[in-house]
């Protein structure tokens, strides 16, 4: 069932044409390629994937924040409609001055997802057009899906709660005590 | 006809008409907020029909009576229930639709979602539950009604007698305020 011909293909002609521009290249299972490469080569691998190779649909551009690392990482996931295979495209971004390419000129609904990065990761894209707000309205703290926004912070700060509800128990823990029954050591980081 | 409308008693009979035909024509305004207006279109449909119990939906503001939030609030959403709220006629009464309403929900931690709705608009019926049923949503209609029929539902007269107090909560979470002054 799994040869992955087409995947290998991929992975073979994008290692040829880009050389050392890719950083990476594998097929990580069946339907699913994944390229690592940097800022400055991105518009060109993504054009090429488009124009050569028939990947003509951008389905999504998501951000993973390795706080740890002192990195975004930025994930293009194209698809390709007559092979239907996924190809993740992995681009790092520095974490302190948060810059990447604008691609809206070859896929327009990038707009959005663009806008959308600029709001809740703070991430710049060079000549990028758009009002600054997408979904927030009057935001004037951190991008609030940035790892270090602290949101039961934010929210002790800005809301109350009625009172009653600091009473909520964890569901398993009082299940446990009224049983009796011991919580297994792998299980506690689940509870609250 | 020598009859004096403003002594205590006729006054009464009065009130007590005026609510009679209050209670019995609920007008709903039709505006969703959150995952809870998926439960307004069969409490409205055949199978529960809210109609038996003189409950319609209004299509604007102007012509609505009640104010349902049905579920969760996030700010931007509160900006636009305040100005939707401003502008419906006297009386006017407002049930808070969910667990979310009443102190968060499971959203209890959401930097952008509202935890306590009566801070901000007078709330005169609370339906809790994730999701309320219809029978619970009509449960709450029928209390609304009770409170009509008393007298006891309120809540705009509060909102006009406080709206200092609730300008100052509604104006902590919306920075940039640009709203007009209604002149009831």
């Amino acid at each position: 069932m799994a040869d992955l011909i087409y995947e290998n293909t991929v992975v073979n002609v994008v290692k040829e044409h880009f050389k050392d521009d890719i950083i990476d290249a594998k097929v990580r299972r069946q339907r699913r390629v994944e390229l690592r490469t940097n800022t400055n080569n991105i518009e060109s691998v993504l054009l090429f994937l488009k124009e050569k190779m028939g990947f003509l649909h951008l389905s999504h551009i998501s951000c993973v924040d390795w706080i740890e690392e002192n990195r975004f990482e930025l994930v293009y996931i194209l698809w390709h409609p007559q092979e239907k295979v996924n190809v993740l495209i992995k681009v790092d971004v520095d974490r302190l001055n948060p810059v990447a390419p604008n691609i809206d000129y070859i896929w327009p609904q990038a707009n959005t997802y663009e806008r959308e990065l600029r709001e809740m990761f703070g991430i710049q894209f060079e000549g990028l057009v758009g009002r600054h707000e997408l979904i927030l309205e009057d935001w004037d703290d951190l991008p609030p899906m940035r790892r270090d926004f602290d949101t039961l912070q934010y929210v002790m700060q800005n809301y109350t709660f009625r009172s009653g509800r600091e009473d909520a128990q964890d569901v398993r823990e009082t299940i446990a005590k009224r049983t009796g029954e011991e919580i297994p050591e792998f299980a506690k980081k689940y509870s609250r | 006809m020598n009859y004096v409308l403003n002594d205590r008693e006729s006054s009464k009979i009065v009130e007590f008409i005026k609510n009679f035909a209050r209670k019995n024509s609920l007008w709903v305004l039709a505006y969703g907020t959150g995952c809870g207006a998926i439960e307004i279109p069969p409490t409205m449909t055949s199978r529960y029909d809210a109609e038996r119990f003189s409950v319609r939906g209004a299509a604007t503001p102007r012509q609505a009576d009640v104010l349902l939030i049905t579920g969760y609030l996030s700010v931007k959403t509160l900006k636009r229930v305040i100005r939707s709220y401003e502008q419906m006629q006297d009386p006017k009464y407002v049930i808070g639709f969910g667990s979310c309403t009443i102190n968060g929900g499971m959203y209890w931690d959401s930097y952008n979602t509202i935890k306590q709705l009566d801070l901000y608009l007078p709330v005169d019926v609370y339906i809790n539950g994730c999701m309320p049923r219809p029978e619970a949503v009509l449960a709450g209609f029928a209390k609304l009604q009770e409170l009509i029929g008393k007298g006891e539902a309120n809540g705009w007269k509060h909102y006009k007698e406080n709206l200092e107090w609730y300008r100052q909560n509604q104006q902590k979470l919306i920075k940039n305020w640009k709203m007009p002054d209604y002149n009831w």
